[in-house]
Protein backbone atom coordinates (compact mmCIF):
# COMPACT_ATOMS: atom_id res chain seq x y z
CA UNK A 1 0.00 0.00 0.00
CA UNK A 2 1.53 3.31 -0.84
CA UNK A 3 0.07 6.13 0.82
CA UNK A 4 0.73 9.60 -0.73
CA UNK A 5 0.00 11.96 1.93
CA UNK A 6 0.68 14.97 -0.39
CA UNK A 7 -2.65 14.91 -1.54
CA UNK A 8 -3.97 16.10 1.65
CA UNK A 9 -1.40 19.26 1.48
CA UNK A 10 -3.71 21.41 -0.06
CA UNK A 11 -6.84 20.79 1.78
CA UNK A 12 -5.09 21.80 4.79
CA UNK A 13 -7.28 24.98 5.71
CA UNK A 14 -10.48 22.09 4.43
CA UNK A 15 -9.70 19.88 7.60
CA UNK A 16 -8.81 22.76 10.40
CA UNK A 17 -12.48 24.16 9.72
CA UNK A 18 -13.70 20.92 9.72
CA UNK A 19 -12.08 19.98 13.16
CA UNK A 20 -13.16 23.18 14.28
CA UNK A 21 -16.78 22.93 12.95
CA UNK A 22 -16.61 19.47 14.82
CA UNK A 23 -15.51 20.75 18.07
CA UNK A 24 -17.89 23.49 18.09
CA UNK A 25 -21.02 21.27 17.22
CA UNK A 26 -20.03 18.49 19.77
CA UNK A 27 -19.96 21.68 22.34
CA UNK A 28 -23.17 22.52 21.75
CA UNK A 29 -24.54 19.03 21.60
CA UNK A 30 -23.18 17.98 24.76
CA UNK A 31 -24.75 21.48 26.88
CA UNK A 32 -27.63 21.28 25.92
CA UNK A 33 -28.06 17.72 26.01
CA UNK A 34 -26.76 17.87 29.74
CA UNK A 35 -29.16 20.10 30.26
CA UNK A 36 -31.71 18.38 28.41
CA UNK A 37 -30.77 14.76 30.53
CA UNK A 38 -30.84 16.47 33.44
CA UNK A 39 -33.80 17.97 33.66
CA UNK A 40 -35.39 14.24 31.78
CA UNK A 41 -34.33 12.36 34.36
CA UNK A 42 -35.46 14.75 37.48
CA UNK A 43 -38.59 13.74 35.43
CA UNK A 44 -38.42 10.27 34.74
CA UNK A 45 -36.95 9.21 38.64
CA UNK A 46 -39.33 11.50 40.37
CA UNK A 47 -41.55 8.34 40.37
CA UNK A 48 -39.76 7.24 43.29
CA UNK A 49 -40.47 10.38 45.89
CA UNK A 50 -43.03 11.21 47.58
CA UNK A 51 -46.03 12.36 46.03
CA UNK A 52 -46.68 15.94 45.50
CA UNK A 53 -49.50 17.28 48.16
CA UNK A 54 -51.35 19.05 44.61
CA UNK A 55 -53.28 16.49 43.14
CA UNK A 56 -53.18 18.80 39.68
CA UNK A 57 -48.80 18.70 39.73
CA UNK A 58 -49.46 14.99 40.67
CA UNK A 59 -50.95 14.42 37.56
CA UNK A 60 -48.33 16.97 35.43
CA UNK A 61 -45.83 15.02 36.59
CA UNK A 62 -47.37 12.20 35.95
CA UNK A 63 -47.78 13.26 32.45
CA UNK A 64 -44.47 14.26 31.79
CA UNK A 65 -43.09 10.94 33.19
CA UNK A 66 -45.32 9.63 30.42
CA UNK A 67 -44.03 12.06 27.54
CA UNK A 68 -40.46 11.37 29.22
CA UNK A 69 -40.82 7.47 28.46
CA UNK A 70 -41.74 8.40 25.01
CA UNK A 71 -39.31 10.17 23.68
CA UNK A 72 -36.39 8.04 25.38
CA UNK A 73 -37.75 5.32 23.49
CA UNK A 74 -38.02 7.04 20.36
CA UNK A 75 -34.34 8.61 20.61
CA UNK A 76 -32.54 4.84 21.74
CA UNK A 77 -34.23 2.86 19.40
CA UNK A 78 -33.45 4.66 15.99
CA UNK A 79 -30.28 4.98 14.69
CA UNK A 80 -28.99 8.28 15.03
CA UNK A 81 -28.24 8.87 11.20
CA UNK A 82 -31.60 8.15 10.54
CA UNK A 83 -32.62 10.91 12.91
CA UNK A 84 -30.35 13.17 11.64
CA UNK A 85 -31.82 13.19 8.08
CA UNK A 86 -35.30 13.17 9.61
CA UNK A 87 -34.48 16.27 11.68
CA UNK A 88 -32.76 18.23 8.62
CA UNK A 89 -34.88 17.02 5.25
CA UNK A 90 -38.21 16.64 7.11
CA UNK A 91 -38.87 18.50 10.42
CA UNK A 92 -36.51 21.40 9.92
CA UNK A 93 -37.94 22.33 6.11
CA UNK A 94 -41.82 22.21 8.01
CA UNK A 95 -40.32 24.87 10.39
CA UNK A 96 -38.05 26.84 8.35
CA UNK A 97 -38.90 27.26 4.94
CA UNK A 98 -38.36 30.23 2.16
CA UNK A 99 -42.04 29.80 1.25
CA UNK A 100 -44.10 28.33 3.69
CA UNK A 101 -42.23 27.44 6.78
CA UNK A 102 -44.10 27.16 10.09
CA UNK A 103 -42.00 29.32 12.26
CA UNK A 104 -39.68 31.47 9.53
CA UNK A 105 -40.30 32.20 6.11
CA UNK A 106 -39.12 34.02 3.58
CA UNK A 107 -35.45 35.79 3.03
CA UNK A 108 -35.10 35.30 6.58
CA UNK A 109 -35.27 31.51 6.65
CA UNK A 110 -33.19 31.33 3.28
CA UNK A 111 -30.57 33.35 4.75
CA UNK A 112 -30.48 30.91 8.06
CA UNK A 113 -30.86 27.51 6.24
CA UNK A 114 -27.92 28.96 4.61
CA UNK A 115 -25.98 30.41 6.78
CA UNK A 116 -26.76 28.35 9.86
CA UNK A 117 -29.16 24.83 8.76
CA UNK A 118 -27.16 22.30 8.18
CA UNK A 119 -25.58 23.01 11.82
CA UNK A 120 -28.25 23.93 13.82
CA UNK A 121 -29.87 20.69 12.40
CA UNK A 122 -27.01 18.65 13.28
CA UNK A 123 -26.59 20.03 16.81
CA UNK A 124 -30.72 19.34 17.24
CA UNK A 125 -29.92 16.00 16.12
CA UNK A 126 -26.88 14.99 18.41
CA UNK A 127 -28.51 17.19 21.61
CA UNK A 128 -32.08 15.22 21.03
CA UNK A 129 -30.15 11.97 20.91
CA UNK A 130 -27.61 12.78 23.65
CA UNK A 131 -30.50 14.14 25.79
CA UNK A 132 -32.24 10.61 25.85
CA UNK A 133 -29.10 8.75 26.84
CA UNK A 134 -27.87 11.13 29.62
CA UNK A 135 -31.31 11.28 31.09
CA UNK A 136 -31.21 7.69 31.44
CA UNK A 137 -27.65 8.16 32.93
CA UNK A 138 -29.27 10.31 35.22
CA UNK A 139 -32.13 8.04 36.37
CA UNK A 140 -30.16 5.17 36.87
CA UNK A 141 -27.59 7.32 38.91
CA UNK A 142 -30.17 8.70 41.22
CA UNK A 143 -31.82 5.15 41.65
CA UNK A 144 -28.68 3.31 42.63
CA UNK A 145 -28.52 5.36 45.87
CA UNK A 146 -29.71 3.32 48.51
CA UNK A 147 -32.77 4.31 49.36
CA UNK A 148 -31.95 4.43 53.06
CA UNK A 149 -29.84 7.12 52.50
CA UNK A 150 -33.16 9.50 51.67
CA UNK A 151 -34.87 8.09 54.40
CA UNK A 152 -31.98 8.67 56.78
CA UNK A 153 -32.57 12.37 55.58
CA UNK A 154 -35.77 12.47 55.79
CA UNK A 155 -35.58 11.35 59.37
CA UNK A 156 -33.17 14.00 60.32
CA UNK A 157 -35.37 16.51 58.62
CA UNK A 158 -34.40 17.76 55.32
CA UNK A 159 -37.46 17.92 52.49
CA UNK A 160 -37.36 15.81 49.55
CA UNK A 161 -35.49 18.61 47.94
CA UNK A 162 -32.88 19.03 50.15
CA UNK A 163 -32.45 15.69 50.23
CA UNK A 164 -31.96 15.43 46.88
CA UNK A 165 -29.29 18.63 46.30
CA UNK A 166 -27.18 17.57 49.84
CA UNK A 167 -27.41 13.82 49.98
CA UNK A 168 -28.20 11.85 46.72
CA UNK A 169 -27.04 13.73 43.97
CA UNK A 170 -23.66 14.77 44.89
CA UNK A 171 -22.95 10.74 45.41
CA UNK A 172 -25.11 10.13 42.31
CA UNK A 173 -22.98 12.45 39.92
CA UNK A 174 -19.63 10.89 40.94
CA UNK A 175 -21.23 7.52 40.32
CA UNK A 176 -22.39 8.77 36.93
CA UNK A 177 -19.16 10.42 35.58
CA UNK A 178 -17.77 7.45 34.15
CA UNK A 179 -21.14 6.93 31.85
CA UNK A 180 -21.45 10.62 30.61
CA UNK A 181 -18.06 10.59 29.72
CA UNK A 182 -18.59 8.08 27.61
CA UNK A 183 -21.21 9.54 26.08
CA UNK A 184 -19.53 13.00 25.58
CA UNK A 185 -16.99 10.30 23.61
CA UNK A 186 -19.77 8.51 21.12
CA UNK A 187 -21.40 11.96 20.42
CA UNK A 188 -17.33 13.35 19.01
CA UNK A 189 -17.40 10.26 17.19
CA UNK A 190 -21.06 10.20 15.99
CA UNK A 191 -20.71 14.39 15.18
CA UNK A 192 -19.03 12.50 12.19
CA UNK A 193 -22.59 11.08 10.59
CA UNK A 194 -23.74 14.71 10.30
CA UNK A 195 -21.76 14.76 6.99
CA UNK A 196 -24.43 13.45 5.65
CA UNK A 197 -26.44 16.67 5.69
CA UNK A 198 -23.28 18.50 4.10
CA UNK A 199 -22.55 20.50 7.39
CA UNK A 200 -18.41 20.88 6.68
CA UNK A 201 -17.00 19.21 9.48
CA UNK A 202 -14.21 16.87 10.01
CA UNK A 203 -15.70 13.90 8.38
CA UNK A 204 -16.79 15.68 5.21
CA UNK A 205 -12.95 17.36 5.11
CA UNK A 206 -12.24 13.76 4.57
CA UNK A 207 -14.79 12.67 2.16
CA UNK A 208 -14.08 15.66 0.07
CA UNK A 209 -10.71 14.61 -0.70
CA UNK A 210 -12.00 10.83 -1.08
CA UNK A 211 -14.30 11.55 -3.20
CA UNK A 212 -11.72 14.16 -5.76
CA UNK A 213 -8.68 11.34 -5.54
CA UNK A 214 -11.10 7.86 -5.07
CA UNK A 215 -8.28 7.55 -2.42
CA UNK A 216 -8.99 6.58 0.94
CA UNK A 217 -6.32 5.20 3.09
CA UNK A 218 -4.88 8.76 3.61
CA UNK A 219 -7.90 11.32 4.27
CA UNK A 220 -9.76 8.56 6.51
CA UNK A 221 -6.44 7.58 8.68
CA UNK A 222 -6.17 11.47 9.09
CA UNK A 223 -9.51 12.01 10.78
CA UNK A 224 -9.27 8.90 12.58
CA UNK A 225 -6.16 10.54 14.20
CA UNK A 226 -7.51 13.62 14.52
CA UNK A 227 -10.83 12.39 16.08
CA UNK A 228 -8.46 10.06 18.79
CA UNK A 229 -7.13 13.50 19.74
CA UNK A 230 -9.98 14.60 20.67
CA UNK A 231 -12.09 12.03 22.89
CA UNK A 232 -8.41 11.06 24.15
CA UNK A 233 -8.26 14.76 25.44
CA UNK A 234 -12.18 14.45 26.82
CA UNK A 235 -11.37 11.26 28.60
CA UNK A 236 -8.21 12.71 30.11
CA UNK A 237 -9.88 16.33 31.07
CA UNK A 238 -12.90 14.02 32.67
CA UNK A 239 -10.41 11.36 34.13
CA UNK A 240 -10.04 14.55 36.99
CA UNK A 241 -13.56 14.63 37.81
CA UNK A 242 -13.68 10.98 38.41
CA UNK A 243 -13.44 10.67 42.52
CA UNK A 244 -11.25 7.81 43.61
CA UNK A 245 -12.71 5.03 44.79
CA UNK A 246 -12.83 5.95 48.99
CA UNK A 247 -14.75 8.94 48.38
CA UNK A 248 -17.37 7.43 46.04
CA UNK A 249 -20.60 7.04 47.66
CA UNK A 250 -21.57 2.81 48.46
CA UNK B 1 -34.56 -18.66 39.48
CA UNK B 2 -31.81 -19.82 37.80
CA UNK B 3 -33.69 -21.67 35.69
CA UNK B 4 -35.77 -19.34 34.51
CA UNK B 5 -33.22 -17.10 33.60
CA UNK B 6 -31.89 -19.85 31.42
CA UNK B 7 -34.57 -20.21 29.94
CA UNK B 8 -34.83 -17.02 28.95
CA UNK B 9 -31.71 -16.12 28.16
CA UNK B 10 -32.16 -19.72 25.65
CA UNK B 11 -35.59 -17.97 24.22
CA UNK B 12 -33.78 -14.94 23.50
CA UNK B 13 -30.79 -16.78 21.92
CA UNK B 14 -33.32 -18.68 19.79
CA UNK B 15 -34.99 -15.51 18.68
CA UNK B 16 -31.62 -13.91 17.72
CA UNK B 17 -30.47 -16.69 15.96
CA UNK B 18 -33.47 -17.28 13.78
CA UNK B 19 -33.87 -14.13 13.18
CA UNK B 20 -30.27 -14.20 11.67
CA UNK B 21 -30.62 -16.83 10.02
CA UNK B 22 -33.96 -15.59 8.51
CA UNK B 23 -32.12 -12.26 7.36
CA UNK B 24 -29.71 -13.84 5.57
CA UNK B 25 -32.14 -15.74 3.79
CA UNK B 26 -33.88 -12.90 2.69
CA UNK B 27 -30.48 -10.82 1.95
CA UNK B 28 -29.48 -14.05 -0.32
CA UNK B 29 -32.96 -13.99 -2.27
CA UNK B 30 -32.83 -9.99 -2.97
CA UNK B 31 -30.31 -10.02 -5.83
CA UNK B 32 -31.44 -13.36 -7.06
CA UNK B 33 -34.68 -11.74 -7.59
CA UNK B 34 -33.40 -8.13 -8.78
CA UNK B 35 -30.96 -9.69 -11.30
CA UNK B 36 -33.63 -12.19 -12.57
CA UNK B 37 -34.48 -10.14 -15.62
CA UNK B 38 -31.07 -9.76 -16.36
CA UNK B 39 -31.07 -12.70 -18.19
CA UNK B 40 -33.88 -12.21 -20.41
CA UNK B 41 -35.86 -15.56 -19.83
CA UNK B 42 -36.41 -17.13 -16.17
CA UNK B 43 -36.15 -20.81 -18.00
CA UNK B 44 -32.43 -19.78 -18.52
CA UNK B 45 -31.19 -20.89 -15.13
CA UNK B 46 -29.41 -23.96 -15.48
CA UNK B 47 -26.15 -22.40 -17.03
CA UNK B 48 -24.17 -23.03 -13.95
CA UNK B 49 -20.20 -22.78 -15.50
CA UNK B 50 -21.12 -19.23 -17.04
CA UNK B 51 -19.87 -16.63 -14.74
CA UNK B 52 -21.97 -13.85 -13.39
CA UNK B 53 -20.45 -10.61 -13.86
CA UNK B 54 -20.99 -8.25 -10.83
CA UNK B 55 -22.60 -4.97 -11.97
CA UNK B 56 -22.00 -2.34 -9.61
CA UNK B 57 -24.17 1.38 -9.42
CA UNK B 58 -25.36 4.17 -7.27
CA UNK B 59 -29.48 3.33 -7.67
CA UNK B 60 -30.12 6.88 -6.59
CA UNK B 61 -29.73 8.50 -9.81
CA UNK B 62 -32.77 8.30 -11.87
CA UNK B 63 -33.32 8.20 -14.82
CA UNK B 64 -29.90 6.34 -15.41
CA UNK B 65 -30.33 4.37 -12.30
CA UNK B 66 -32.68 3.74 -9.45
CA UNK B 67 -34.31 1.71 -7.48
CA UNK B 68 -38.42 0.56 -8.06
CA UNK B 69 -41.20 -0.05 -5.55
CA UNK B 70 -40.34 -3.82 -5.79
CA UNK B 71 -36.47 -3.17 -4.79
CA UNK B 72 -35.32 -3.72 -8.63
CA UNK B 73 -32.62 -1.44 -10.03
CA UNK B 74 -34.12 -0.19 -13.46
CA UNK B 75 -33.01 2.94 -15.18
CA UNK B 76 -31.47 3.64 -19.00
CA UNK B 77 -27.74 2.59 -17.45
CA UNK B 78 -29.43 -0.56 -16.41
CA UNK B 79 -31.19 -1.44 -19.75
CA UNK B 80 -28.04 -0.47 -21.72
CA UNK B 81 -25.87 -3.07 -19.67
CA UNK B 82 -28.69 -5.69 -19.99
CA UNK B 83 -28.65 -5.12 -23.66
CA UNK B 84 -24.96 -5.13 -24.12
CA UNK B 85 -24.93 -8.37 -21.92
CA UNK B 86 -27.10 -10.70 -24.26
CA UNK B 87 -25.09 -9.70 -27.21
CA UNK B 88 -22.18 -10.49 -25.63
CA UNK B 89 -23.68 -13.36 -24.07
CA UNK B 90 -22.79 -12.57 -20.71
CA UNK B 91 -24.55 -13.12 -17.49
CA UNK B 92 -24.73 -9.78 -15.13
CA UNK B 93 -26.40 -9.04 -11.70
CA UNK B 94 -26.26 -5.92 -10.26
CA UNK B 95 -25.83 -4.59 -7.10
CA UNK B 96 -26.40 -1.44 -5.74
CA UNK B 97 -23.10 0.43 -4.40
CA UNK B 98 -22.93 3.71 -2.82
CA UNK B 99 -21.32 6.07 -4.91
CA UNK B 100 -18.53 6.84 -2.53
CA UNK B 101 -16.09 4.36 -3.08
CA UNK B 102 -17.63 2.90 -5.56
CA UNK B 103 -14.39 2.98 -7.60
CA UNK B 104 -12.35 1.21 -4.96
CA UNK B 105 -14.74 -2.25 -5.66
CA UNK B 106 -13.36 -2.30 -8.93
CA UNK B 107 -9.80 -2.67 -7.49
CA UNK B 108 -11.15 -4.58 -4.80
CA UNK B 109 -12.61 -7.41 -7.19
CA UNK B 110 -16.14 -6.70 -5.32
CA UNK B 111 -17.49 -5.39 -8.70
CA UNK B 112 -16.30 -6.61 -12.40
CA UNK B 113 -17.72 -3.72 -13.78
CA UNK B 114 -19.44 -0.17 -13.28
CA UNK B 115 -22.53 1.57 -14.93
CA UNK B 116 -23.50 4.58 -12.41
CA UNK B 117 -23.02 7.66 -15.42
CA UNK B 118 -19.88 8.01 -15.07
CA UNK B 119 -17.98 10.72 -16.45
CA UNK B 120 -15.08 9.54 -17.93
CA UNK B 121 -11.88 11.91 -17.09
CA UNK B 122 -8.49 11.69 -17.58
CA UNK B 123 -8.11 11.19 -13.32
CA UNK B 124 -9.91 8.24 -13.61
CA UNK B 125 -8.96 6.87 -16.54
CA UNK B 126 -5.34 6.75 -14.57
CA UNK B 127 -7.18 4.16 -12.30
CA UNK B 128 -9.73 2.16 -14.26
CA UNK B 129 -10.29 1.36 -17.83
CA UNK B 130 -13.53 2.51 -19.66
CA UNK B 131 -15.59 1.35 -22.89
CA UNK B 132 -16.24 3.51 -25.61
CA UNK B 133 -18.77 6.46 -24.77
CA UNK B 134 -22.49 5.47 -24.50
CA UNK B 135 -23.92 8.85 -23.39
CA UNK B 136 -23.53 12.55 -23.96
CA UNK B 137 -23.81 14.41 -21.15
CA UNK B 138 -23.77 18.03 -19.87
CA UNK B 139 -23.45 19.94 -16.52
CA UNK B 140 -26.19 21.75 -15.75
CA UNK B 141 -27.27 24.58 -13.29
CA UNK B 142 -30.41 23.89 -11.05
CA UNK B 143 -31.67 26.63 -9.42
CA UNK B 144 -35.38 28.62 -7.91
CA UNK B 145 -37.32 29.78 -10.63
CA UNK B 146 -36.53 33.45 -9.21
CA UNK B 147 -33.24 33.24 -8.67
CA UNK B 148 -30.76 35.67 -10.46
CA UNK B 149 -28.23 33.58 -11.37
CA UNK B 150 -27.87 33.18 -15.43
CA UNK B 151 -24.00 31.82 -15.97
CA UNK B 152 -21.75 29.34 -13.74
CA UNK B 153 -19.90 32.40 -13.17
CA UNK B 154 -22.67 33.30 -10.95
CA UNK B 155 -22.21 31.11 -8.43
CA UNK B 156 -18.61 32.02 -7.68
CA UNK B 157 -19.76 33.76 -4.08
CA UNK B 158 -23.00 31.50 -3.25
CA UNK B 159 -23.54 28.26 -1.97
CA UNK B 160 -23.76 25.35 -3.95
CA UNK B 161 -24.92 22.07 -3.70
CA UNK B 162 -23.40 19.26 -5.57
CA UNK B 163 -22.89 15.18 -5.04
CA UNK B 164 -19.72 14.07 -3.51
CA UNK B 165 -16.57 13.38 -5.93
CA UNK B 166 -19.12 14.13 -9.06
CA UNK B 167 -17.97 15.86 -11.57
CA UNK B 168 -20.27 18.59 -10.57
CA UNK B 169 -18.13 18.63 -7.58
CA UNK B 170 -15.24 18.88 -9.88
CA UNK B 171 -16.20 21.95 -11.70
CA UNK B 172 -17.51 23.89 -8.53
CA UNK B 173 -14.60 22.89 -6.67
CA UNK B 174 -12.73 24.71 -9.39
CA UNK B 175 -14.60 27.70 -9.51
CA UNK B 176 -14.37 28.43 -5.80
CA UNK B 177 -11.01 27.00 -4.10
CA UNK B 178 -10.63 23.32 -2.73
CA UNK B 179 -10.98 24.65 0.53
CA UNK B 180 -14.66 26.41 -0.12
CA UNK B 181 -17.12 26.12 2.32
CA UNK B 182 -19.50 27.31 0.47
CA UNK B 183 -19.96 24.07 -1.28
CA UNK B 184 -22.24 22.04 0.60
CA UNK B 185 -21.30 17.92 -0.08
CA UNK B 186 -24.25 15.46 -0.42
CA UNK B 187 -24.00 11.51 -0.70
CA UNK B 188 -26.43 11.94 -3.65
CA UNK B 189 -27.67 14.46 -6.29
CA UNK B 190 -31.28 14.21 -5.30
CA UNK B 191 -30.33 15.04 -1.56
CA UNK B 192 -28.59 17.69 -2.96
CA UNK B 193 -32.00 19.31 -4.92
CA UNK B 194 -33.59 18.34 -2.27
CA UNK B 195 -31.80 20.46 0.12
CA UNK B 196 -32.14 23.59 -2.68
CA UNK B 197 -35.76 22.95 -2.62
CA UNK B 198 -35.41 23.85 1.08
CA UNK B 199 -33.40 26.88 0.69
CA UNK B 200 -30.08 25.81 1.84
CA UNK B 201 -28.02 26.47 -1.02
CA UNK B 202 -28.75 28.58 -3.87
CA UNK B 203 -28.01 26.39 -6.58
CA UNK B 204 -26.79 23.03 -7.37
CA UNK B 205 -24.73 21.46 -10.03
CA UNK B 206 -25.16 18.02 -11.39
CA UNK B 207 -25.63 15.72 -15.10
CA UNK B 208 -28.40 16.60 -17.15
CA UNK B 209 -30.24 13.96 -17.17
CA UNK B 210 -30.91 13.71 -12.89
CA UNK B 211 -31.51 17.10 -13.08
CA UNK B 212 -33.98 17.44 -15.75
CA UNK B 213 -35.43 14.00 -14.57
CA UNK B 214 -36.09 15.85 -10.90
CA UNK B 215 -37.61 19.17 -12.73
CA UNK B 216 -40.42 17.17 -14.21
CA UNK B 217 -41.05 15.05 -11.79
CA UNK B 218 -41.16 17.70 -8.31
CA UNK B 219 -43.03 20.85 -10.71
CA UNK B 220 -43.83 21.86 -6.99
CA UNK B 221 -40.36 22.80 -6.58
CA UNK B 222 -40.00 25.55 -9.04
CA UNK B 223 -36.97 24.74 -10.19
CA UNK B 224 -35.15 25.93 -13.79
CA UNK B 225 -32.29 24.86 -14.91
CA UNK B 226 -29.20 26.70 -16.75
CA UNK B 227 -26.71 25.51 -19.34
CA UNK B 228 -23.71 26.77 -19.51
CA UNK B 229 -21.10 27.06 -21.81
CA UNK B 230 -18.29 27.12 -19.47
CA UNK B 231 -19.33 23.01 -18.96
CA UNK B 232 -17.14 21.28 -21.13
CA UNK B 233 -19.27 18.36 -22.45
CA UNK B 234 -19.05 14.76 -21.05
CA UNK B 235 -19.28 11.58 -22.01
CA UNK B 236 -20.19 8.38 -19.95
CA UNK B 237 -18.63 4.63 -20.19
CA UNK B 238 -18.81 1.81 -18.53
CA UNK B 239 -15.71 1.13 -16.00
CA UNK B 240 -14.06 -1.81 -15.42
CA UNK B 241 -10.66 -2.73 -13.38
CA UNK B 242 -7.00 -1.59 -15.13
CA UNK B 243 -5.79 -4.02 -17.58
CA UNK B 244 -9.12 -6.19 -17.75
CA UNK B 245 -9.38 -6.48 -21.92
CA UNK B 246 -10.76 -9.15 -22.10
CA UNK B 247 -14.63 -7.69 -20.40
CA UNK B 248 -13.68 -4.61 -22.28
CA UNK B 249 -13.53 -5.88 -25.67
CA UNK B 250 -16.56 -7.79 -24.89
CA UNK B 251 -18.51 -5.28 -23.50
CA UNK B 252 -17.49 -2.68 -26.49
CA UNK B 253 -18.41 -4.99 -28.87
CA UNK B 254 -21.37 -5.52 -26.86
CA UNK B 255 -21.95 -1.94 -27.33
CA UNK B 256 -21.21 -1.63 -30.97
CA UNK B 257 -23.94 -4.29 -31.86
CA UNK B 258 -26.85 -2.19 -29.66
CA UNK B 259 -25.74 0.58 -31.50
CA UNK B 260 -25.99 -0.73 -35.28
CA UNK B 261 -29.26 -2.68 -34.50
CA UNK B 262 -31.24 0.48 -33.32
CA UNK B 263 -31.43 -1.19 -29.71
CA UNK B 264 -29.54 1.40 -28.35
CA UNK B 265 -31.89 4.46 -30.00
CA UNK B 266 -35.06 2.75 -28.51
CA UNK B 267 -33.43 2.48 -24.92
CA UNK B 268 -32.29 6.08 -25.41
CA UNK B 269 -35.60 6.96 -26.91
CA UNK B 270 -37.52 5.31 -23.91
CA UNK B 271 -36.06 7.41 -21.06
CA UNK B 272 -35.11 10.87 -22.88
CA UNK B 273 -37.93 10.91 -25.23
CA UNK B 274 -36.34 11.50 -28.41
CA UNK B 275 -33.80 9.67 -30.20
CA UNK B 276 -30.04 10.66 -29.46
CA UNK B 277 -29.29 14.32 -31.54
CA UNK B 278 -26.61 12.08 -33.71
CA UNK B 279 -29.23 9.32 -34.66
CA UNK B 280 -27.20 7.62 -37.50
CA UNK B 281 -28.35 4.21 -37.50
CA UNK B 282 -32.60 4.34 -37.24
CA UNK B 283 -33.87 1.84 -39.56
CA UNK B 284 -33.88 -1.44 -37.67
CA UNK B 285 -35.76 0.15 -34.94
CA UNK B 286 -39.48 -1.34 -36.36
CA UNK B 287 -37.44 -4.63 -37.47
CA UNK B 288 -37.62 -6.04 -33.63
CA UNK B 289 -40.29 -5.25 -30.93
CA UNK B 290 -37.87 -4.79 -28.03
CA UNK B 291 -39.41 -7.10 -24.75
CA UNK B 292 -39.64 -3.98 -22.75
Amino acid sequence: MDLRWGILAGYGPLFAEGLWATIELTIVAITAGLLLGVLLGLVSSSRDAPPPKSVALAMVLKAARALTLGYVTFFRGTPLFVQILLVHFAVMPTLIHPDNGLLLAGEAAREFRQSHGAFFSGALALTLNAGAYISEIFRAGIQSIHGGQTQAAYSLGLTHGQAMRHVVLPQAFRRMMPALVNEGITLIKDSSLVSAIGFAELALAARTVAGAYSRYWEPYLAISALYLILTLLLSSLAKRLEAPAHLRGR
Amino acid sequence: MTTYTTRRFLQTAGLLIAGIVLSACSKQEAPKTAAAPAASAPASAPAPAAKVYVVGTDAAYAPFESQNEKAEIVGFDIDVVKAVAQKAGMEVKFVNTPWEGIFNTLQQGDRDLLVSAITITPERQQSMDFTAPYFDAQQLIAVKQSSKVTKFDDLKKLKVGVQTGTTGDEVVTKLQGKNSTSIKRFESTPLALKELEAGGVDAVVADNGVVINYVTNNPAAKFKSIADKAFQPEQYGLAVKKGNAELLAKLNKGLADIKADGTYDQLYTKYFGAPPAKAAAAPAAAASPASK
